[in-house]
């Protein structure tokens, strides 16, 4: 081969990644590889006791934690339009739970120190302040068909579902404070999900509703190509 | 007697189209956020923080494109590897493969650094893919934001090796790249 053939070749090469999203007949086998994954991942790879630590030197984002939300503006709730905020607890459990701030601070508080890892490949530090999921689940006592979770949101429709276990793991919260403040409104306020677990775009932020199901229901971004598992 | 295995020739050419796809698609996952420092924090060692790379080197279209690629083209890197180093290992191992013969000393050496490399890669990946389910392995790497700081720099050793390699076996040794396709 010669020097032009060579050229050629690695032309070729380049001409494959050539940002493109490679043919339609492969979707179908990433969706495969997806599925497989996840069976990997939920089966293999998930403990209730592997937890996320932050390491010693770790700075904390503070005001850099990047604010993220689907609507236009920044969702406020305004107690004067919608009411006062509550957040309702249903779907397969024995005590329906509809929860003030008020009523939501009265659960033992859990104030942990976590990753957040963001899809895109940052992470943040921050301090999150709140009740873990698996107290709430406690308190509306869920029952025994209760494998999936869904944290719905007054971000436009964003939500997101989850798997039973990761939503019970110990480091799974309804966050109402963030680095030793009462959440704002740019990072989900009144209450939002936190978790070190699972990507950041499962964390659903801006919650109104927690609903247990037998039956998974996709997500915001989980039915628009990202993995629905994500955890990490 | 052919101077490649079929064996090796098949993994050779697979591993060809699965490292362009990996590379491609870990270049567009790279771009989401082109940039190793934590949120509110700095990095040492990396000169072009924020700086993405060319879109025309990237595979997989948008982020979640290339990450269903990526995570799927994996396990065919890695089974892909296991039987190509399995192979090499017992043909070595039965004296048909004698690479003091095959090779001079700068081409074992790369030859010897590619799947070096290549292990790297795939360990530091499982690190930044699992960052808290595979705890120990990411702690050894030195944490999520080394782990992927050294996903990124073993990627580019790589490429850096493979274009040497491509180099060689086209342009200086062109016989070389008919053995590597019909054996002979």
């Amino acid at each position: 081969m010669n020097r032009r053939k060579f050229i050629g070749l690695s032309l070729t090469g380049g001409l494959i990644a050539c940002n493109s999203d490679g043919p339609d007949a492969a979707q179908k086998l990433l969706k495969i590889a997806e599925r497989q994954n996840e069976k990997l991942e939920r089966g293999v790879l998930f403990q209730h006791t592997s937890m996320d630590r932050v390491r010693k030197h770790a700075v904390k984002a503070g005001k850099k934690f990047p604010v993220y939300h689907i609507s236009k503006e920044v969702p406020v709730w305004d107690p004067r339009v919608r009411g006062v905020w509550r957040l309702e607890v249903s779907g397969a459990v024995a005590r329906p739970l509809s929860l003030t701030l008020d009523d939501l601070m009265k659960f033992k508080r859990t104030t942990q120190r976590v990753n957040h890892y963001c899809v895109e490949g940052w992470t943040a530090v921050a301090e999150w302040s709140g009740v873990r999921l698996s107290e709430i689940a406690k308190a509306a006592s869920i029952t025994a068909d209760a494998d999936y979770v869904d944290f719905r949101s007054f971000d436009s429709d964003y939500h997101e579902s989850w798997d039973i276990e990761s939503a019970l793991h110990r480091q799974t919260i309804i966050a109402y404070g963030m680095d030793g403040r009462l959440l704002g409104p740019d990072h989900g306020a009144p209450a939002r999900l936190h978790s070190p677990i699972k990507l950041g775009y499962k964390s659903t932020k801006y919650l109104t509703r927690i609903v247990f199901m037998p039956r998974r229901n996709g997500g915001y971004w989980s039915d628009r190509g990202y993995e629905w598992y994500a955890g990490v | 007697m052919k101077r490649h295995h079929w064996v090796i020739r098949l993994t050779h050419w697979i591993n060809t189209i699965a490292l362009i796809i990996m590379v491609g698609s870990g270049l567009r996952i790279f771009n989401a956020y082109p940039a190793f420092a934590p949120r509110g924090g700095t990095f040492c060692c990396y000169p072009f923080e924020g700086v993405p790379v060319p879109a025309w080197l990237t595979f997989g279209g948008w982020l979640a494109g290339a990450r269903q690629w990526h995570f799927a083209m994996m396990w065919i890197l890695v089974v892909n590897g296991l039987v190509y180093l399995g192979m090499k290992a017992r043909l070595r191992v039965r004296r048909v493969d004698d690479v003091r013969r095959k090779y001079n000393r700068g081409q074992r050496i790369v030859y010897f650094l590619m799947p070096v490399f290549g292990i790297i890669l795939v360990l530091s990946g499982l690190a930044i893919w699992k960052p808290v389910q595979l705890s120990l392995l990411t702690s050894a790497f030195g944490g999520y934001v080394w782990a992927r700081y050294w996903h990124f720099s073993a990627m580019i050793v790589l490429v850096v090796l493979s274009i040497g390699h491509v180099f060689m076996a086209t342009v200086v040794e062109p016989r070389s790249l008919k053995a590597m396709i019909t054996g002979s």
